[in-house]
């Protein structure tokens, strides 16, 4: 008997448009970025790295960077959350308003969007009236130019990127699963604890992949909100290249950056495989 | 002190969903250890009535108690009815030991006692070898049974199950169903279950409540349910049967003589001269050849299904209606398409309803 030749599957293939778009606009260049840190005049030289992370300076700008986008993604994980769940629960009219008022704001620039955040957290801004009026204040207070100010605003850009994902696994879990807990003794904490909250992970795991790494690197957003007495590895990567001049700097900041937001991505992907989800 | 015939008392249980009445005040009651099956067409309230004794589906008016308690208001976790869907509904992140565990932590039993109790149930289910397996990799088969063994393993006062085989292959149904029957009746549940599969229901039943249109048409033992439908609903749901339009003519105590397109058929009921019925009888009834003091017509023989160990005959009539008769197979061979036969079979047979109406 003959064996019928296997077909060859060109499936592959598909990625081919998005591979050279991205190895030449993207990959090319940072391959030369990469190199850039790691070289100087006389040769290949760490030097760069043992010089950055022998200064204090630069683990205040990596402490600042991960405190911030941390936060930036629990407020954003501890607001999302249940509009994820509002969102996969409700139906018709009011399932796509919902979806409109999360997703049309992405349409809206970001410049756009901070800019409007100067005006809320204003001294006179509304936030700090209504803290006034509520009796928490006992004075107006200016949160422009503090780390809340720019907590809270970035989270304002990022929950999308929260919602979505855990939206989408919300959505497929099957509402029996809820149900047979119950019939089998299960309160409805206990319920939320050992069943819905375990399924939901998958999607919670890849929120916060997004939201920290947007965060994590966001340049656009702290040069607004709270200007350069406030250094990221973002803003100071940015400083690098356009005010100082200091490629070399540049490049190590951005190599670093770049270090933590792959390891966040592998992590997350790692942790969600584990935790069972459907990726 | 409660009254061992109503363990489970569902009273005037009514529900609509908007101006959809789909449950119309249902009652239903049956004593501790029995099997109760609902049956009935997709849309006749069935699965209605079995979340709102689960309590995942508060009724618009209507009581459900077991075992002397009024669960009406109760939320479900707190009824002690155990539910087996019929997606099963298992949990795809724990194993299958975890699914069946997942009761008894829930309730905060022990963890040593929680370990030989689902032990117990994956030996009676056989399927201790894959405690520590996720339930993703299980075959539908394996499914159902873990679902079954996840709701019993609690050990609910009640046991409800939604169309539990409706997923398997005919073969492997069979086999569930025998093995389900078994494990209820070694642990002593009082169970509930829906089916719209007469053959499911009259194999696995105590008693069959046969529904339509949010009501119980007939509540009864298979036996009962077969040979006498109370409507001509369950006539046409449950099995097979040749039916024939006719006005009652006359009438002698409990006998009574109906005019029909085939002649006059002789029944029992208490209908009145003058009433239009719809007169019925089941196909391995029906007998070739005159017999002394039955019914008989004659009717013109058009084709036979061969079932293996019996044949069904369809024959054509006068009356325009189309009669069918089930005899063994040996018994049909000498019959020829378009012959001319007598068919008859005994008054007491002859079933009787209203047209278009309720009882006999």
């Amino acid at each position: 008997m003959m064996q019928p030749r296997q077909r060859r599957d060109w499936t592959p293939l598909l990625v081919l448009p998005a591979l050279v778009y991205l190895v030449v606009v993207y990959a090319a260049p940072l391959l030369g970025l990469l190199t850039k840190s790691v070289s100087d005049p006389m040769g290949w030289s760490f030097a760069p790295f043992y010089a950055f992370f022998a200064d204090d300076y630069s683990w205040r700008v990596m402490l600042n960077t991960i405190a911030i986008a941390g936060s930036v993604t629990l407020v954003c994980l501890v607001v999302g959350y249940p509009v994820a769940f509002a969102l996969a629960w409700a139906r018709g009219w009011v399932q796509i308003a919902l979806l409109v008022a999360i997703i049309l704001p992405l349409s809206i620039g970001v410049v756009v969007k901070a800019f409007a955040w100067q005006i809320v957290l204003r001294r006179d801004g509304v936030v700090s009236q209504v803290l006034v009026g509520l009796g928490l204040w006992s004075e107006p207070k200016r949160l422009l130019f503090t780390e809340a100010g720019l907590i809270v605003g970035a989270a304002n850009v990022f929950l999308p990127f929260m919602i979505l994902p855990i939206y989408s696994v919300v959505k497929l879990i099957d509402p029996r699963l809820a149900e047979a807990g119950a019939t089998l003794g299960a309160s409805p904490v206990y319920r939320f604890r050992r069943i819905v909250l375990p399924l939901t992970l998958p999607g919670v795991v890849s929120g916060i992949a997004f939201v920290f790494s947007l965060s994590v690197s966001m340049f656009v957003i702290p040069s607004l909100l709270i200007g350069d007495r406030f250094q990221t590895l973002a803003t100071l990567t940015g400083r690098s290249f356009l005010l100082m001049r200091d490629e070399r700097l540049g490049s190590t900041t951005a190599v670093v950056l770049l270090a933590i937001a792959v390891t966040i991505v592998v992590a997350s992907t790692w942790l969600s495989r584990r935790l069972g989800g459907h990726t | 002190m409660t009254d061992p015939s109503t363990f489970l008392e569902v009273a005037a249980a009514r529900k609509a969903f908007g101006p959809v009445v789909v449950l119309g005040g249902v009652d239903l009651a049956m004593p501790q250890g029995e099997f109760v099956s609902l049956l009935g067409p997709s849309g006749c309230g069935k699965t209605t009535l079995l979340r709102i004794i689960a309590g995942l589906l508060a009724p618009d008016t209507g009581t459900v108690r077991l075992d002397g308690a009024d669960l009406t208001p109760m939320p479900p976790h707190k009824r002690d009815v155990g539910v087996v869907f019929q997606n099963y509904a298992l949990f795809p992140h724990l194993t299958v030991a975890e699914n069946v565990a997942f009761g008894l932590a829930a309730r905060g039993r022990p963890k040593q006692g929680t370990a030989e109790t689902v032990r117990r149930f994956l030996e009676l289910i056989h399927m201790s070898e894959f405690a520590d397996r996720s339930v993703r990799l299980l075959s539908g088969g394996q499914q159902q049974r873990v679902a079954v063994a996840r709701a019993l393993a609690v050990q609910p006062k009640l046991l409800l199950l939604d169309e539990p085989f409706s997923a398997l292959d005919r073969k492997l149904r069979e086999t569930m169903q025998i093995e389900l029957k078994r494990l209820l009746r070694e642990l002593a549940t009082t169970a509930v279950f829906v089916t719209h599969d007469q053959d499911e229901a009259l194999v696995m039943s105590d008693r069959i409540a046969v529904m339509n249109s949010g009501r119980i048409e007939q509540i009864a033992d298979p036996v009962t349910v077969y040979r006498r439908p109370a409507t001509e609903f369950v006539l046409g749901f449950v099995g097979l049967s040749s039916r024939m339009p006719g006005t009652i003519v006359d009438r002698d105590g409990g006998r009574a003589v109906i005019e029909t397109g085939h002649g006059r058929i002789a029944a029992h009921t208490d209908q009145e001269p003058g009433a239009s019925v719809v007169i019925a009888v089941r196909p391995e009834r029906l007998r070739i050849g005159p017999a002394p003091n039955s019914n008989a017509i004659t009717v013109r023989f058009r084709d036979l299904s061969f079932q293996g160990s019996k044949a069904l005959l369809h024959f054509d009539s006068d009356g325009n209606s189309q009669i069918l008769a089930e005899m063994a197979d040996a018994s049909t061979d000498a019959i020829k398409p378009g012959t001319e036969t007598i068919l008859s079979w005994a008054v007491d047979d002859t079933l009787v309803y209203p047209r278009g109406g309720v009882a006999a």
